[in-house]
């Protein structure tokens, strides 16, 4: 029976390694807090290669322990992660955005988490490492097995940070969520989406939208569609008429029932992927100055 | 969990506690330590009336195990007013009207305060945000605004003529 702090990944891992069954990493707690906590805990939340916030020359990184408030406030996710500074400025409220992490958002594994919708729009991966120390590295769409359960054993292996490959191109990002209140409220639909534009036109997108399915769920019909489209009104709304066909969605009692969660499948579907684009111009023309 | 010995800065003061760990920091302050303005009212993350300041940040206590606070910061309300004096949050929270039945206060004051020290002059619409994970269920918040803002002016005030 223990608490342990971990002060960097080298002792959170011996401390993995030295618990054994019945330990759990942790990082906020402020969904693990509210269910029976295992026996042995280990706490990463200051573990300092677990806060890092930096640039590659290929690719953003950005470290799991990262706190919804920090990535929200973060100048280089704000440019080069829209969608994700977007989407973690809208979890929960600002107290839980002070304690509650990125990494903690995807093995919480709750189907329409906010953070971890843009990140699997921003095409991130996850890099974990388990007690044996082997690291590999796997997209975000697939560390889901069921619902609210993540393939991440908390008992034996934990996300170090995230990487969000530096593309060439004009690149977009955006989040939008639709809930009954704007804050301390889960949303009835979340979107995230990615764009990239050549000659003004659409050459690549990432669309995902949730709860559709157990995970963030990438609308691949949708984006096939969209992929040579020009920028106007009349994409956006290609968008949100082909998201309505492609998703299967339920209703819930607290929520909102399936038939509306459909119709706001698509206005949100319409509405991302063009604040996607004028992200995308923006940043351009950001950089042409 | 087992107890032990945990040692944090609470309200500018160090002290050592014997506690499990695995307990939520809520409990902590107002079971053991008599502290009990700090209020439970969901338990569970959603009402803010639990708001404390953790290294400066507001964060629900009742969601915080005793663990993670080891050698950090936390500041209560108890921690604002100075002897009798009453922080000028709390004086303005009087003198607008923002405390009807009260139990809500003491976190929004925790909220606000974290608000001001970071941002000392907020927009409307920067309070709004900040007390957004705090619910009130009497005075629709407006008077709450109103009085956030009004201790922000004499905090200026303050800085100006001291």
């Amino acid at each position: 029976m223990s608490y342990l702090v971990a002060e960097n990944l080298e002792q959170a891992l011996t401390m993995l390694q030295e618990a054994g069954k019945g330990s759990r990493i942790i990082a906020g707690a402020t969904d693990l807090f509210l269910q029976e906590l295992p026996a042995n805990l280990i706490d990463i939340n200051a573990v300092p290669e677990m806060l890092v916030i930096s640039e590659t020359e290929y690719s953003l990184e950005i470290g799991a322990a990262v706190t919804h408030t920090a990535a929200s406030q973060s100048s280089l996710i704000c440019a080069k992660a829209t969608a994700l500074a977007e989407a973690s400025a809208q979890v929960g409220s600002p107290q839980i955005r002070n304690i509650g992490t990125i990494g903690g958002n995807v093995v919480n594994a709750a189907p329409a988490a906010d953070a971890a919708v843009a990140l699997v729009a921003l095409g991130a991966k996850a890099v974990i490492i388990n007690s044996k120390k082997i690291m590999r590295e796997e997209p975000v769409e697939n560390l889901y097995r069921h619902y609210n359960q993540s393939t991440i054993e908390s008992g034996k292996e934990m996300i170090i940070k995230f990487m969000i490959e530096n593309n060439a191109g004009i690149l977009g990002s955006a989040f939008l969520r639709f809930a009954a209140r704007q804050s301390l409220c889960l949303p009835m639909v979340n979107a995230a989406a990615w764009v990239n534009i050549e000659n003004d036109l659409l050459k690549e997108v990432r669309l995902v939208l949730a709860p559709v399915k157990p995970a963030p769920t990438r609308l691949k019909e949708t984006e096939k569609r969209l992929i040579g489209a020009p920028l106007t009104a009349e994409t956006w709304r290609l968008a949100g008429d082909a998201a309505t066909e492609e998703v299967t969605v339920r209703g819930s009692l607290l929520r909102c029932s399936a038939q509306y969660r459909r119709h706001l499948v698509g206005v949100l579907a319409e509405r991302v992927i063009a604040k996607a684009v004028k992200a995308a111009c923006e940043r351009k023309e950001g950089e042409q100055r | 969990m087992k107890k032990e010995m945990i040692s944090f800065f609470l309200n500018g003061e160090s002290i050592e506690v014997y506690a499990d760990p695995a307990s939520s920091l809520l409990h902590l302050l107002r079971e053991k330590l008599d502290l009990y303005g700090t209020k439970e009212g969901c338990g569970q993350g959603e009402c803010g009336a639990c708001t404390v300041l953790l290294d400066n940040l507001p964060v629900n206590s009742c969601l915080i195990p005793v663990g993670k606070v080891k050698n950090r910061t936390v500041l209560t309300i108890e921690g604002l007013s100075v002897g009798e004096e009453y922080h000028p949050l709390q004086k303005a929270f009087v003198e607008e009207g923002a405390v009807q039945c009260g139990f809500c206060s003491p976190g929004m004051i925790m909220s606000a305060y974290a608000l001001l020290k970071q941002n000392p002059q907020p927009s409307a619409m920067e309070v709004k945000r900040a007390i957004s994970g705090n619910l009130c269920r009497c005075s629709g918040y407006k008077q709450i605004e109103t009085a956030v803002a009004a201790a922000a002016e004499k905090l200026k005030a303050e800085g100006d003529s001291g």
